[in-house]
């Protein structure tokens, strides 16, 4: 960015109180919620609150012992995983029709994937729930994946069309010259080249589907498809209440994968989370 | 990524474009050819087809039924009609307008204002993940910060009494109003980053002579950024306006975590009434419905709003 110099109305005082009160706000629950996990259970639910901790590795042991926590942790991998590796199947070719080919009812199809975006989960949950049923897929891991793909596949074929528009039509040209075919021209030439987009539209996915909490209650019902998402909701221990530190630790579980996936991307963050209608 | 002048190229590629093509045409068959881009499109739209045509026909059909564990006996319109004269349905619908409509107002606004701060600071730049942090947890984990902070571990009253400003202790989620402000802040709290930083990189990705050439006829940049920068930046703003605003709309994670919609059904969302109907009370036909009326309400706004939202937005 070019240099500006200080000009009316530019108050670096009032900016930084603003914009430090504010990363305060947003940092301060994160420490606090952090500093939950390392602290004895008495501790923390209490009629007045105690600020002062005490270091504590109860809830670690209380997690290993008590809760199948890897059994979570491989539910939310192998089901986010494949639901983002369906998304891209299915979502690559879907992006380059709509982006290289001329022909009728394009833009409504355009459309009509985008539209999916907005369908409330809870809409579709009950038919969804019975629809599982019927196959004999709750409770299972399969289930999450095809779920997940379906609630993501808009945005993924959203964000990589907005970066395959971008890729110069010469390019295509030069290799069609060459006598290559439109499936090979997509594998060697669009798909190497719109690279950054599908890596910010397969973790913009990935951020999502760790995230999804209704279907994944209504569909998992044991350890077999419990992911971190939902098992946090189960962390009680009956008569002594929310297990918050276990919950406190198995948030930051998921926290840090997100937050390196999120630095990963950072340059391409506000392109994916707009489905690419802003650039930069 | 380099941003490439689209429709230059394309104007620049044409004349070329008709050699190459026919040797494609050589080798495939016409109609293959014209079918080709419906086949790599179609696997995607049948998928999605499954998950919104199938479950909507599904809940149409299944609204006109009184769904008793498997059997199900036809009712015609009853569903609806009751569902008309349901006090809770319309609490619900009108809570999750509040609820929504505050807190969307609230993330724009707050947004907006550390965006005009935050833009032009290449310090700020180097820190902008701290201001994303909360965007990056998951939501249900959010949802027991807040519960524990609010409810649980009495925190924020223990706070506000600290400061003098209330006495004794605040009952969050015994108080209508208070519950709502619960849901309010756990949702600004995590989501006002969302805007920001598209709002941020709208303003920096816009072009900044006009910006310039303003300040050097004298204006401030209060005047510049309310009359130059957010006019030029106003597609992105309704678009990322329509995204936050449909997920906030079907608010559930943190209603079933902090409220379960208590007191008294007063901070119940549409969402988490679908999910009580159908799930806690099994009133599956009931609760289709309620999901009918919703998905009606879905296809009008995805009509009216997410279309313009994204035409603009397209570039």
């Amino acid at each position: 960015m070019a240099k500006r110099r200080k000009s009316k109305g530019d108050n670096l005082v009032l900016r930084y109180l603003v914009l430090g009160s504010w990363a305060l706000f947003c940092l301060v629950p994160i420490v606090w919620f952090l500093s939950i996990g390392f602290r004895p259970r008495t501790e923390i639910i209490t009629p007045t609150p105690i600020y002062w901790p005490t270091f504590s590795l109860d809830a670690w042991r209380l997690l290993l012992a008590d809760w199948p926590i890897f059994d979570y942790l491989r539910n939310s991998v192998l089901a986010v995983t494949g639901s983002v590796v369906i998304d891209l199947i299915l979502g690559i070719p879907a992006a380059y029709s709509l982006t290289r080919y001329e022909y009728r009812g394009r833009d409504d199809i355009g459309f009509y994937i985008l539209s999916t975006r907005m369908m409330a989960p809870a809409i579709v949950a009950i038919p969804i729930f019975f629809l599982f049923r019927n196959l004999g897929l709750l409770d299972s891991v399969f289930a999450l994946m095809l779920i997940y793909a379906a609630v993501n596949l808009s945005i993924v074929v959203w964000i990589i069309r907005s970066y395959m528009l971008d890729i110069p039509k010469e390019l295509e040209d030069a290799a069609r010259t060459d006598g290559a075919g439109d499936l090979r021209i997509l594998w060697e030439i669009i798909i190497p080249a719109c690279l950054p987009g599908i890596i910010t539209a397969s973790v913009i996915a990935a951020i999502f589907a760790i995230n999804e909490f209704l279907f994944t209650l209504l569909i998992a019902s044991t350890k077999n498809a419990y992911t971190m998402s939902v098992a946090l909701a189960n962390f009680t221990g009956g008569s002594d209440g929310v297990i918050y530190n276990a919950i406190a630790l198995v948030s930051f579980l998921a926290f840090l994968p997100i937050l390196v996936l999120i630095v990963l991307i950072q340059k391409h963050l506000s392109r994916g989370l707009t489905m690419g209608a802003v650039k930069g | 990524m380099a941003a490439i002048d689209q429709t230059g190229g394309a104007a620049q590629a044409a004349p070329d474009r008709a050699r190459p093509r026919e040797k494609t045409l050589r080798r495939r068959s016409p109609a293959l050819r014209r079918a080709f881009p419906y086949l790599l499109v179609a696997p995607a739209v049948i998928y999605l087809l499954g998950i919104t045509l199938y479950p909507g026909a599904y809940a149409v059909y299944q609204s006109f039924y009184l769904v008793r564990f498997t059997e199900w006996i036809p009712v015609g319109f009853d569903n609806y009609v009751e569902l008309a004269g349901d006090a809770e349905f319309w609490q619900a619908m009108l809570n999750t307008l509040l609820i929504g409509g505050i807190a969307l107002t609230v993330e724009c606004v707050i947004a907006m204002a550390l965006a005009f701060f935050a833009y032009r600071d290449a310090l700020i730049r180097g820190w902008r993940i701290a201001f994303l942090m909360p965007m990056l947890f998951m939501p249900s984990a959010v949802a027991f910060i807040w519960k524990l902070a609010f409810n649980d571990g009495r925190v924020i009253s223990d706070l506000l009494r600290k400061l003098g400003l209330i006495e004794g202790n605040l009952d969050f989620l015994g108080n209508i109003w208070l519950a709502r402000t619960t849901l309010i802040v756990a949702d600004v709290w995590q989501w006002t980053p969302f805007l920001f930083i598209i709002f941020v990189a709208a303003l920096q990705s816009q072009d900044q002579e006009v910006e310039e050439a303003a300040r050097l006829d004298g204006a401030s940049w209060p005047a510049i950024f309310w009359n130059i920068s957010l006019p030029m930046i106003r597609p992105v703003i309704a678009v990322a306006v329509v995204l936050r605003g449909i997920d906030i709309m079907t608010m559930f994670t943190n209603v079933f975590i902090l409220t379960k919609g208590t007191p008294g059904g007063m901070t119940e969302t549409i969402s988490y009434f679908i999910y009580r109907q159908g799930f806690q009370t099994f009133n599956f036909g009931y609760a289709s419905a309620a999901a009918v009326v919703m998905l009606v309400i879905t296809i009008l706004a995805a009509q009216l709003v997410v279309k313009r939202a994204f035409k603009s937005g397209k570039t």
